[in-house]
């Protein structure tokens, strides 16, 4: 706090002896009016410099809060936000409330970074999007985000900016030729696709979504600066072509990073050189503030409940589109063929038919199937089946694996 | 019994009523909610969820459900305030745009009907969702609509408010050029860019001004040809102004000039002797010259006019007398004087020749000194001639500048061809020192101002020192600024006529013996 006075008053005096040097020489002519001229420019220049160091001090104040302690609370007056967290929870709702929170003609420009995790589209299926098995192999958590869109990949080599604009200012292009403006400052020869993506050729390196409401709207996306590009793939490879659904499938294309184009591009190159962008675009003058992911800022109602909220099966798993899935396996009794019907997250009906001749396997196995009506897909709970015959438990335990995955 | 039945009856009635969502004793209609244009060239959505179902009560602006488009996922919110009667889309299924969502019960009087069928809005005008992104270096127009708030604030999507209020605020055109911040300023000032197409920036882009002028145009004062300053309501305005007529005379007449290499030369004048004289000289005005206050109250008792009585002069306008004579006038005659003397000065370039004749131009000669005023008037700037100086005294002389100063005062000018002639003068004399303290001026001539013309300073007292004997003396002096066209006239040439004139001012006494 010292430091930044004197640093305030140093910034005054200076400004006031270099005051009469920056005056026009023109007032020399007239010798009877120098003294009131240089007298009024003087005061002026103090008092712009007063009023510049004082705004100076305010921002400086509002990011040391955030550095330091969290004793301030987080605004949404601010353009520029960038999110020091790196929880995909808490990005996550950090967007959606700044989304909701600040005034509906302001533009905003949020970043954030995630360790890595896998992000659906607000009506996808997670079956058919994520690999699930690598997803548990590896730790990394998958969540369904806000805005419509594919399945992406997200890790500390990928940035992710949202723009936030009044929804008559919105316009998809707008905002694509922004964040294209600023890859192309890195020397980047990057492109616009007919899908609003920014590519390279035909490589993506960025995907787009959006949200609409009533009187807002964003347009968010990924850029792929460093991200572990097999893991990407590892972890969004899903074979299960038998699983018809319903929502948004996820429109796949080979994909590369920034780094392989230009060496030297840096999460923050990329940041400021969107920023520059934006700050054009929308005359924003405003200082860029970070957010940290304190106790204080968790404490927001919003933010504490839409955290909460992100993981729930409720959101995660119950907002999944209808669809179907036919599977089918060979036991040595016979090959069994599964239709299961779901509808957010719930079985609606599962049917078991077999090719086996044996009478008591069909209507047990029918048995089985209605059981499943009602429960949860891929959490069903197990004590409330009824599995009498080894015939049930194996299929049931085919079904389980399954379903799992 | 007869009550039940009537009862029923009602109920009957009652659900006769919400069925045919016609008029009824109990004010409740049924309005269909249609799925407006979302932007972007969306034709259709997936419903995703419905967050209400029916009777749910909803507000205005309550979500209702949640579609999805491509990759967008949009919020519906409800137009009106009513009860969810029927949901038309289930979740997972596709409505298109246009198409009805859900029928929602409401208060007749609050919402009512209008034509439901206009309601499915027409595509967007610019489709650009499916169009495909060529180079990002091309400008794409921005196809947003800006929600319409008439008196009652109807929701955006309310299928029922009229579209042409929508598609008045699309900022858009064919090929409107101008920078994104501009665009979006646009947008947020509701102005629609296509009508400031061409703009004033490059290429006919519209600037961030032209949108500000837009804003505040009906409040752009009015020119005239006076060109009267902007009113001080708007200070911070660029205003353009017209030039008004005599102004842009000026500026053709200045353009011509341009033609004309000027020299120039700058003296000043002791006129010392003359202010010795003023006094008797004001004294002695002669009688038709003065204003009726200025005159004595009764006639003198002795008259020549008893012996007899001359035919007396002409009554002169009162705008020309006079009640005081100045410096001008002398200045004028003594200029005459010297012109007299150097026949150059009292010629003009024949007005015949032009600089694209092939002939030698000539120069006209006249017998008389026939000099210019420049005369700065409410209306412009007038050069107004004085035919014959030579030919009148000083008295005349002053009070033709008297009726030609009140002549240009007036709004519209008083000046007519008789003061203005075409053959104009062959000197031109400017009295800046009645205006201004200056020391000297570099004045311009004009094709037929003549050949000269003179700025002519404030009389000032100064210290002298080359008189009195190295003592120095107080003398008045006058500063005179000369311009001439050196086509004509040689630099020693006028240093020389200046040097007569001022032989005529520094010594009016000469004046007696040549017989004014």
């Amino acid at each position: 706090m010292l430091a930044l006075r004197v640093c305030w008053r140093r910034i005054c005096i200076i400004s006031f002896f270099e005051g009469h040097r920056l005056l026009p020489s023109t007032h020399a002519h007239n010798p009877s009016e120098r003294p009131l001229h240089t007298l009024t420019s003087r005061r002026m220049l103090l008092l712009r410099t007063l009023q510049h160091a004082g705004r100076a001090t305010k921002c400086l104040t509002h990011t040391r809060s955030f550095a330091v302690s969290a004793t301030t609370r987080l605004s949404v007056d601010r353009s520029i936000y960038v999110s020091k967290s790196t929880n995909p929870y808490f990005n996550l709702t950090l967007e959606d409330w700044l989304f909701r929170h600040k005034s509906p003609k302001d533009p905003l420009l949020l970043f954030y970074r995630d360790e890595p995790c896998i992000v659906i589209g607000r009506n996808q299926n997670p079956w058919k999007e994520v690999n699930l098995s690598s997803a548990e192999n590896t730790g990394t958590p998958w969540i369904r985000r806000r805005s419509g869109g594919g399945t992406v990949y997200h890790d500390l080599g990928n940035t992710n900016f949202s723009i936030h604009l009044s929804r008559s200012a919105f316009d998809r292009n707008e905002t694509g030729q922004i964040v294209l403006k600023a890859v192309r400052s890195l020397g980047v020869d990057a492109n616009l696709n007919d899908r609003n993506d920014i590519c390279v050729g035909k490589d993506k390196i960025s995907g787009s979504a959006y949200k609409i409401v009533n009187n807002r709207a964003y347009h968010h996306g990924t850029m792929l600066i460093s991200t572990r590009l097999d893991t990407l793939g590892d972890l969004l490879r899903v074979n299960k072509p038998s699983l018809v659904t319903k929502g948004v499938a996820s429109v796949r294309s080979p994909v590369r990073n920034l780094q392989q184009y230009n060496p030297s591009v840096t999460h923050e190159g990329f940041v400021q050189a969107v920023i520059t962008a934006f700050r054009e675009t929308y005359n924003i003058r405003d200082e860029v503030c970070e957010v940290e992911e304190t106790e204080e800022v968790k404490s927001i109602p919003y933010i504490s409940a839409g955290m909460e909220e992100l993981p729930q099966w409720n959101w995660a798993f119950g907002q999944t589109p209808e669809f179907t899935y036919t599977l089918s396996n060979t036991f040595t009794w016979g090959t069994v063929t599964a239709n299961i019907h779901s509808k957010h997250g719930m079985i609606l009906g599962c049917t078991l038919e077999t090719s086996a001749s044996t009478l008591p396997v069909q209507p047990n196995l029918q048995g089985l199937g209605e059981q499943l009506s009602g429960q949860k897909y891929g959490f069903v709970e197990e004590d409330v089946l009824v599995l009498e015959d080894d015939t049930r438990r194996e299929v049931w335990s085919w079904l389980r694996n399954k379903m799992s995955r | 019994m007869v009550r039940l039945h009537i009862l029923s009856l009602a109920s009957e009635y009652s659900v006769l009523t919400y069925l045919h969502s016609s008029a009824a004793c109990w004010g409740k209609v049924l309005r269909t909610f249609k799925l407006a244009d979302i932007g972007e060239g969306i034709t259709e959505c997936e419903v995703i969820r419905w967050t209400v179902n029916p009777p749910n009560q909803v507000s205005a602006f309550d979500t209702l459900c949640e579609v999805q488009s491509d990759k967008a996922s949009v919020e519906i919110t409800s137009p009106f305030d009513g009860t969810i009667k029927e949901l038309l889309v289930k979740e997972g299924e596709v409505a298109k745009v246009g198409a009805g969502l859900c029928t929602i019960e409401v208060d007749e009087d609050e919402y009512p009907a209008s034509d439901e069928q206009s309601s499915s809005s027409p595509p967007h005008p610019e489709q650009e969702a499916t169009q495909s992104e060529k180079l990002p270096a091309e400008k794409s127009q921005p196809p947003a609509q800006d929600p319409p708030k008439p008196q009652r604030r109807p929701h955006p999507l309310d299928p029922n408010v009229p579209q042409e209020s929508k598609t008045a605020f699309s900022p858009n055109a064919g090929n409107v050029l101008a920078a994104p911040s501009v665009r979006h300023f646009a947008k947020q000032s509701g102005v629609d860019l296509a009508k400031l197409a061409p703009g004033s920036g490059k290429g006919g882009r519209i600037e961030k001004k032209d949108v500000e002028t837009y804003l505040a145009g009906p409040k752009e004062p009015k020119t005239s040809p006076g060109a009267q300053a902007p009113s001080p309501s708007e200070p911070a305005q660029d205003i353009v102004v017209e030039l008004g007529r005599t102004r842009y005379g000026m500026w053709k007449a200045m353009v011509q000039s341009l033609q004309i290499p000027h020299f120039g030369y700058s003296t000043s004048l002791d006129i010392t002797a003359l202010n010795e004289i003023m006094p008797i000289l004001n004294s002695n005005i002669p009688s038709r010259y003065l204003p009726p206050s200025s005159k004595p109250s009764h006639p003198p008792a002795i008259s020549p006019s008893s012996f007899y009585a001359e035919p007396s002069p002409p009554v002169l306008d009162p705008s020309a007398q006079f009640h005081k004579l100045t410096y001008l006038p002398i200045l004028l005659k003594t200029l005459s004087k010297a012109m007299h003397e150097w026949p150059l000065f009292r010629s003009s370039i024949t007005p015949t020749w032009s600089p694209s004749s092939p002939d030698k131009p000539t120069v006209t000669l006249r017998p008389h000194a026939d000099i210019n005023i420049a005369l700065s008037t409410p209306t412009g700037l007038y050069t107004p001639t004085l035919q014959r100086v030579d030919t009148h005294s000083v008295y005349s002389l002053a009070s033709q500048l008297k009726r030609l100063s009140h002549l240009g005062r007036q709004v519209p000018s008083g000046l007519t061809l008789a003061e203005l002639p075409r053959r104009g003068g062959t000197l031109t004399v400017s009295n800046i020192g009645g205006i201004g303290d200056g020391e000297s001026a570099s004045p311009v001539l004009v094709p037929g101002g003549g050949v000269a013309i003179v700025a002519v300073g404030r009389a000032k007292w100064v210290w002298d020192v080359n008189r009195g004997d190295g003592k120095g003396e107080r003398r008045l002096k006058i500063a005179v600024s000369w311009s001439a066209d050196h086509r004509v006239v040689e630099g020693a040439e006028l240093v020389a006529f200046i040097e007569t004139w001022r032989s005529w001012v520094e010594a009016p006494q000469r004046l007696i013996a040549e017989g004014v």
